[in-house]
């Protein structure tokens, strides 16, 4: 019946050459391209983008043996020196260890001599003198690795349970911020307040403040850690519980099922592989933060990153980054494993 | 009350079938003011296989949405035995009445296996509901009906996307036989399915609904479906019963009423009418 009706032209189609086609872009397009440039110009101006670019060619200039030096090389190349070589061994003065038996030393570890110069004033002349004396150290040779990778571990564990809290408090406040699952109009806008709160909060922040109340230490830090993430999750969550497909929680309903087992029978499988990769982000996220966050007193590797570089020892620096870096590294490619297992 | 519903109420006499749904001057209107359901009253059978049949917007998936509450009534009332639906009443209604979807309504990433028990979640503790632990008779029962719906083991652990069409439409019965309702809702079975898949799966519905006792209430818009599978046929046009009767009795006349003065091709399968969308 539609051909019949086609045929005599009650449809009048025009010409296919006469069709309109309309553009990929239009004067909006072209409108908003130029003013998000002049923007970009004004702020440029503001960050300074144009004296970054000529400091950084002026560096890749001198690293590559086209110019002398320049001021950025000097500065970076100073502190990079200073990272290596990265302290591996621990030393400790054996005069301060009073109870150590010379004869049963602890395993792997020996005793060096070193000579010390320390100047000190002479009572008959008035001058400071050059005294040489000689000092004997214990020497673990690889005792401060081992040290950084404890607190590297710690630093794991409150990594661990941040992403713990995190996931326990972001679970309500999906439920509560999800659109089609709240209960009325106030609980959703107060989940999604909080939501937005939490992850508003720099977690440096929050841990200062906690670290107020709960006292230097790990607490603070994956409290802080586990309340910003949950800022997060609580956003992510939900949105994905929005966007799930509605057939089967129609299926379930229809069935007599109520919210909470729609939620679990028909939406869970649904969201389970991004809320398993969102997860697995914020973990990694808090294994780096949980190493910045230390520098406020928030425990773990952070906080003797903090020791050490205001204490100018810049080679124990040098092996705290090296081990943070790892850490991340092997984490990532742990998760994504983990990630393309339970996605699959 | 017309004469449709007259003839009906007599059937449902005569035939010495004692109505299982009833329907009583049901109206929905829309917010948009379209009238879905303009006046339906209508008796189904203990044990029918009842196709509600009629174009595009005649009001048949709402009458069907209407038994288990997902769609509200503007007025009129529907009787399940003797259970008046009302929001007290919706919960327990719903859990003796299942629903066989038009798009199958799985889990596309879950397996046929939790696809199928999920349809005993409203049933079973909250515990259990939440860790999709389910008892050990269900589990028994959950392997029962996908073997009765013609699915074996290997499919068991399968994703529902990895699935056919038809073997999807298998699991949605599955779970809908799952907990032995009293009425099967089944709105549009076979909308999705090519025309020989849409005959073995409404062949099984039938058969399956029948072996338990189940009362089947399930919309078409192919009139050769619902000629070849019906025991009831109530046809729908604008929102009002147009014919209610034996499919024997649906003859050009009837079809007529449905279909008159509408472009739509008559009597094709969704198959062939899909080409011509």
């Amino acid at each position: 019946m539609r051909d019949a009706e086609l045929a005599i032209g009650v449809h009048h189609p025009r010409p296919v050459k006469d069709w309109l086609l309309a553009a990929p872009y239009d004067w909006r397009a072209a409108l908003a391209v130029l003013l998000i440039a002049l923007a970009l110009i004004w702020s440029g101006n503001r960050m300074e983008v144009g004296k970054m670019l000529g400091l950084t060619g002026e560096a890749v200039l001198s690293a590559v043996g086209v110019q002398e030096s320049s001021q950025v090389g000097r500065g970076l190349g100073r502190m990079l020196g200073a990272l290596f070589p990265f302290a591996i061994e621990d030393r400790q003065e054996l005069a301060r260890l009073p109870e150590l038996d010379r004869n049963a030393l602890p395993m792997f570890t020996r005793i060096e001599s070193a000579e010390v110069t320390t100047f000190r004033m002479n009572p008959d002349t008035l001058k400071a003198e050059p005294q040489v004396a000689v000092k004997e150290y214990l020497v673990h040779p690889f005792g401060y690795l081992i040290k950084v990778l404890g607190k590297m571990v710690e630093t794991f564990e409150i990594a661990i349970w941040a992403t713990i809290i995190s996931v326990i408090l972001s679970i309500p406040l999906a439920i509560l911020g999800a659109r089609n699952y709240a209960p009325n109009r106030f609980a959703y806008s107060a989940s999604r307040g909080v939501v937005s709160f939490l992850r508003a909060m720099p977690e440096l922040i929050i841990a200062m403040f906690l670290v107020l109340g709960f006292g230097f230490g790990a607490i603070a830090g994956y409290l802080a850690l586990g309340l910003h993430g949950a800022g997060f999750l609580g956003k992510f969550y939900a949105e994905d519980i929005e966007a799930a497909d509605r057939k089967p929680q129609e299926a379930l309903t229809a069935l007599g099922a109520g919210k909470l087992r729609v939620l679990r029978a028909a939406v869970l499988p649904q969201v389970a592989p991004s809320y398993v990769a969102y997860t697995l982000y914020i973990l990694d996220r808090n294994v780096r933060m949980a190493a910045v966050i230390g520098l406020v007193g928030a425990g773990g590797i952070g906080q003797e990153l903090k020791g050490r570089y205001d204490t100018f020892e810049y080679g124990h620096v040098g092996t705290i980054l090296l081990v943070i870096f790892l850490t991340v590294f092997v984490l990532d490619q742990i998760s994504a494993r983990l990630r393309a297992r339970l996605i699959g | 009350m017309s004469v449709a519903a007259i003839l009906s109420a007599a059937q449902a006499i005569g035939g010495g079938v004692p109505a299982h749904l009833s329907f009583r001057d049901l109206r929905k209107i829309y917010a948009d003011g379209v009238a879905a359901l303009d006046g339906v009253s209508a008796n189904v059978g203990k044990g029918e296989f009842c196709v509600v049949l009629g174009p595009s917007g005649s009001g048949k998936s709402t009458l069907l949405r209407v038994v288990n509450g997902l769609t509200d009534l503007t007025s009129g009332t529907m009787t399940l035995s003797d259970t008046a639906l009302s929001p007290k009443t919706l919960r327990g209604i719903r859990r003796r009445v299942a629903m066989v979807h038009q798009q199958f309504n799985l889990v596309e990433r879950a397996s046929v296996a939790s696809n199928v028990l999920a349809g005993a979640v409203a049933e079973v503790p909250s515990w259990r509901a939440l860790l999709g632990w389910y008892p050990d008779h269900l589990r028994d029962r959950a392997c029962e009906v996908i073997a009765r719906v013609g699915l074996d083991e290997i499919h068991l652990p399968r994703r529902a996307a990895a699935l056919s069409g038809g073997q999807q439409q298998r699991v949605g019965i599955a779970r809908a036989l799952l907990l032995r309702p009293e009425v099967i809702l089944a709105d549009e079975p076979v909308a999705s399915l090519d025309p020989a898949i849409s005959r073995e799966v409404l062949g099984l519905l039938r058969e399956a609904a029948r072996e338990q006792g189940a009362t089947v209430l399930c919309s078409l818009h192919q009139t050769d479906l619902a000629r070849e599978f019906a025991d009831r046929i109530i046809g729908m046009r604008k929102g009002r019963v147009v014919f209610d009767g034996a499919p024997h009795l649906f003859d050009a006349a009837a079809e007529g009423r449905l279909y008159e003065g509408l472009t739509a091709p008559v009597g094709q399968s969704a198959y062939q009418e899909k080409a011509y969308a």
